[in-house]
């Protein structure tokens, strides 16, 4: 490892570096985002991005030992969806998004 | 010392952020701020402050782009071929130099975090007061919000009267709206 952890814990390390890794993944996904060319690629790209948050969400909760972690993951689970959809009307029928 | 995962998350934050202000179309720009506002969300729940991290969630992963996308139907999309701005250059050059003159001004800030000064602990008395009475006082197991329901009732009152009063506005806003267009 280039830079230390936080701790000298193994299991810590490694819950922490899996979430590090999801991080790494979440900028080649964003790649997508800033690309294009279409505005329903880049709700795609954000949608993936949102699921990979619930993951790296959930891994630094198990990581730093705070299961309230979880419940920011259940939010942002809950609530990932709601962009895509309004995007998707939007583009559909212009001017209905509720 | 900085963590890996804090650096990678850093790069990503910064990406979505200058992709934010760049981009030309507002509908991609509206869907590049989610993630942003993903990347500050794992930022808040890293620094162990979950209930910001969950405000963040709900506004920006949900309400913001609910408003955002209600603004942009009662306004009319410029279409052209470019993805990008085009950048500004005056503009940059004064960005620069007020990024230089933040960034000098950091290494000045007192070190407030677990400092003996701060007065969370310059003042034990205060502070020791809260925490053995909060719950015989408010019957709160929570101190936090003891002291921000129980201590500090009217407070949080007048800001929910405050919130109240603006979520009213808003739904006066776009009842009139919806009204007019009919």
């Amino acid at each position: 490892m280039p830079v230390a952890f936080i701790t000298g814990d193994l299991v810590t390390d490694v819950f922490l570096g899996a979430a590090a890794l999801f991080m790494l993944l979440a900028i080649a996904m964003f790649y997508r985002a800033i690309k294009g060319p279409t505005t329903q690629d880049r709700v795609l790209a954000v949608n993936v991005l949102g699921t990979n948050t619930v993951v790296i969400l959930a891994l630094l909760g198990a990581g730093l030992g705070e299961p309230s972690l979880l419940d920011i993951a259940l939010v942002y689970a809950l609530l990932n969806f709601l962009m895509a959809v309004a995007i998707s009307k939007f583009t559909v029928e212009r001017g209905g998004v509720l | 010392m900085i963590t890996p995962f804090e650096a990678v998350l850093f790069a990503f934050v910064l990406a979505t952020a200058i992709t934010t202000a760049l981009l030309r179309d507002v509908l991609s720009v509206i869907v590049v701020f989610a993630a942003y506002s993903l990347g500050m969300a794992l930022f808040y729940a890293f620094l162990l402050a979950p209930d910001v991290a969950m405000t963040e969630a709900a506004i920006g992963a949900g309400v913001t782009t609910l408003l955002l996308l209600l603004t942009l139907v009662q306004t009319v999309r410029e279409d052209d071929n470019r993805t990008f701005e085009q950048l500004n250059i005056p503009a940059l050059v004064v960005f620069g130099a007020l990024l230089v003159v933040l960034v000098a001004t950091l290494t000045e800030f007192p070190e407030a975090v677990g400092s003996a000064d701060a007065p969370a602990w310059s003042n034990p008395a205060v502070t020791q007061y809260y925490i053995e009475n909060a719950f015989a006082d408010t019957g709160v197991m929570n101190a936090v919000t003891a002291v921000l329901a129980g201590y500090r009732g009217f407070d949080t009152f007048g800001e929910a009267v405050v919130v109240f009063a603006a979520g009213v506005s808003i739904l006066i806003v776009l009842g009139r709206e919806v009204f007019t267009s009919e």
